[in-house]
């Protein structure tokens, strides 16, 4: 039958086009629009207009205030503390996952026993719950009866103040960000490798190059397009990032893991600043894309991505 | 000839060389495996201790004996069963609409010069990074406004909005796959628009539509911040959320909390094992096009 009707299909094509009417299509894509227009586009339009007025839930009222609610955030002391927490969180987490991602990724790629195995196992992390990621790690570095310490003392090594000190808690955080996310980058590394042309790495290994020469000047300029996506899709996420966070710190001691995200949660549903909030997050927002802008403007990285999709 | 002549060469080197090299690969990838496992190994076993033994100084790795006291508490003291039923309720009811809204979206953006389309897709993309905050802020005083705060219908309708881009988004690559010829030749002999979509391409595209649907289900599943922010009583708190209630409203016990945490985790294992494919495709297509 579909022997019959390919000739003729070809035949038709030119006088009716399978494309029938914009108008069908429209229908067909209706209600997926309009349940994004309604539930997505809407309220983020919302509180972006929201954001310019004294915007609290109880009062009758709202006044447009024009840019104060940026410029109190901005000039803010628990803003400005969470912003440098925010950069350190992204720059430290991103740093860490993509350095140990590519170099588990290029160590365990090739016939290895028990990969298969690793490779299932490595996608437990990604896909559980972060909010359980963060009780786990809170209960594993619980000062007294944590496992962490535990195991520290049985050393004969002295205890860390994981969660009560601002700097510990920062990098239990940290640690706990690295332990769930750097699987999936080693995943995405795994598969870039092996869509990497074998030519140029099977020459350098006649020519003699040393495994670390191939890696430096062969592999990773190779790896540049993949290397580029897990930049791009860690700092989408580490800007987004909240679940963690609020099961293992709730952003304290003393503000000392208060991401934006969990800055604006508190002024929103902790202090019913509602404009103050819209405004927090919309700056996460510009931030984020203003980094993805800077990546992208680097040339040989627009030059890479173009090609990636 | 010179190809003969050489491949001895490096074979012999290679024996000679490998052993070192192999078991560093080997250690790297078994510390890998520990790494991973452990910590939710540690979920698992406190778990499974009473209460004297989770609070044991020094640190008992293994546990004195095996009790499944804290899996019935958590249902007996703490109504687990609420939160879950309510987070497999959203889960389940969010994946079907995705679904049933998704697939003819992403087809007709996929197949119809649509007006406006290029607009649609690049809104689809810049939605994905939107952090859930600045969603959830606006989203309270709308379903305040009009009643739904505390309902399973808000936290459906916020899921399915939030969850159709990366989904509308991995089906259209799905779509774009497939050969024209065969929705053509389906047309020819008779099918509408309809039927095409639902006969012939959505059975072609059964693993993207178990992809995406996968996927919508364990981000569902394990949203926190919506939820959160959305509800406040057990008629539509999930079980993240429950999780937050174990440590402010009781003190902090970590033997129910661990319990109630390694039940979030089982449906992920579950298609971990089952779907591993599917999920692969779904992170893959989704990191790699979005």
């Amino acid at each position: 039958m579909s022997l019959a009707a390919s000739p003729a299909g070809l035949q038709r094509r030119r006088k009716s086009p399978l494309v029938p009417s914009w108008q069908t299509g429209y229908l067909l894509a209706g209600p997926a629009l309009i349940v994004m227009i309604a539930i997505l586009i809407y309220p983020l339009g919302y509180s972006f207009v929201m954001s310019f007025y004294r915007w609290d839930l109880a009062a009758p009222s709202q006044h447009f205030v024009g840019l104060s609610n940026y410029t109190d955030t901005l000039g803010n002391g628990g803003f400005q503390q969470s912003l440098r927490v925010q950069l350190i969180f992204s720059a430290l987490t991103i740093a860490i996952e993509v350095v140990a991602g590519i170099g588990v990724a290029v160590l365990v790629n090739g016939r290895l026993r028990g990969l298969k195995l690793a490779r299932t196992l490595l996608l437990v992390p990604p896909m559980i719950a972060p909010a359980v990621v963060g009780l786990n790690f809170r209960w594993l570095f619980n000062g007294q009866y944590g496992l962490v310490n535990g195991v520290l003392r049985f050393l004969g090594l002295p205890e860390a103040p994981w969660l009560s000190d601002p700097n510990w808690a920062l990098a239990s955080v940290i640690i706990a960000d690295v332990w769930q996310n750097t699987p999936l980058l080693v995943l995405l590394f795994l598969a870039g490798l092996q869509s990497l042309p074998q030519e140029p790495l099977e020459a350098a290994q006649v020519d003699g190059a040393s495994p670390l020469d191939i890696f430096w000047h062969i592999t990773l300029p190779l790896m540049r397009p993949i290397i580029m996506i897990a930049l791009m899709l860690r700092i989408i996420d580490t800007f987004r990032t909240f679940d963690v966070v609020w099961l293992m710190t709730q952003g304290g001691p003393g503000g000392a893991t208060s991401l934006i995200t969990v800055n604006a949660y508190q002024l929103a549903f902790q202090g019913a600043a509602f404009g103050h909030a819209a405004a927090v997050s919309y700056i996460a927002l510009f931030l984020s894309l203003a980094l993805l802008g800077l990546l992208y403007g680097i040339p040989w990285a627009r030059r890479k991505l173009r090609r990636a999709p | 000839m010179t190809d003969i002549a050489l491949t001895p060469a490096p074979r012999r080197r290679r024996r000679r060389r490998l052993p070192l090299g192999l078991v560093v690969r080997y250690l790297v990838l078994l510390g890998t495996i520990a790494l991973t496992i452990f910590p939710l190994a540690w979920l698992v076993i406190t778990s499974l201790r009473n209460s004297a033994d989770i609070f044991a100084v020094p640190v008992r790795v293994l546990p004195e004996s095996v009790t499944y006291d804290q899996y019935v508490s958590v249902f007996s003291q703490y109504g687990l069963a609420d939160y879950l039923w309510n987070t497999v309720a959203v889960s389940v009811a969010t994946v079907v609409l995705v679904i049933l809204i998704g697939v003819p979206c992403a087809y007709a953006m996929a197949r119809f010069r649509l007006p406006g389309a290029k607009i649609v897709i690049s809104v689809l993309l810049i939605m994905r990074m939107i952090p859930v905050v600045a969603l959830a802020i606006p989203l309270f005083a709308v379903f305040a406004s009009i009643g739904l705060l505390d309902t399973l219908t808000a936290l459906v309708l916020t899921h399915t909005a939030s969850k159709l881009p990366v989904a509308i988004w991995l089906l259209m690559g799905f779509i774009q796959d497939l050969p024209k010829e065969i929705e053509e030749s389906a047309q020819i002999d008779g099918a509408g628009t309809v039927r095409t979509l639902v006969q012939i391409v959505s059975p072609l595209i059964a693993p993207g539509i178990g992809a995406a649907a996968v996927i919508t289900f364990l981000f569902t599943w394990n949203d926190l911040l919506i939820a959160l922010t959305l509800s406040s009583s057990e008629a539509a708190q999930t079980l993240p959320v429950g999780l937050t209630n174990f440590v402010s409203q009781f003190g902090i016990d970590w033997g129910a909390m661990s319990a109630a945490g390694v039940l979030m985790v089982i449906p992920t294992l579950v298609f971990v094992w089952f779907a591993q494919g599917l999920l692969v495709k779904g992170l893959v297509s989704g990191a790699v096009r979005g």
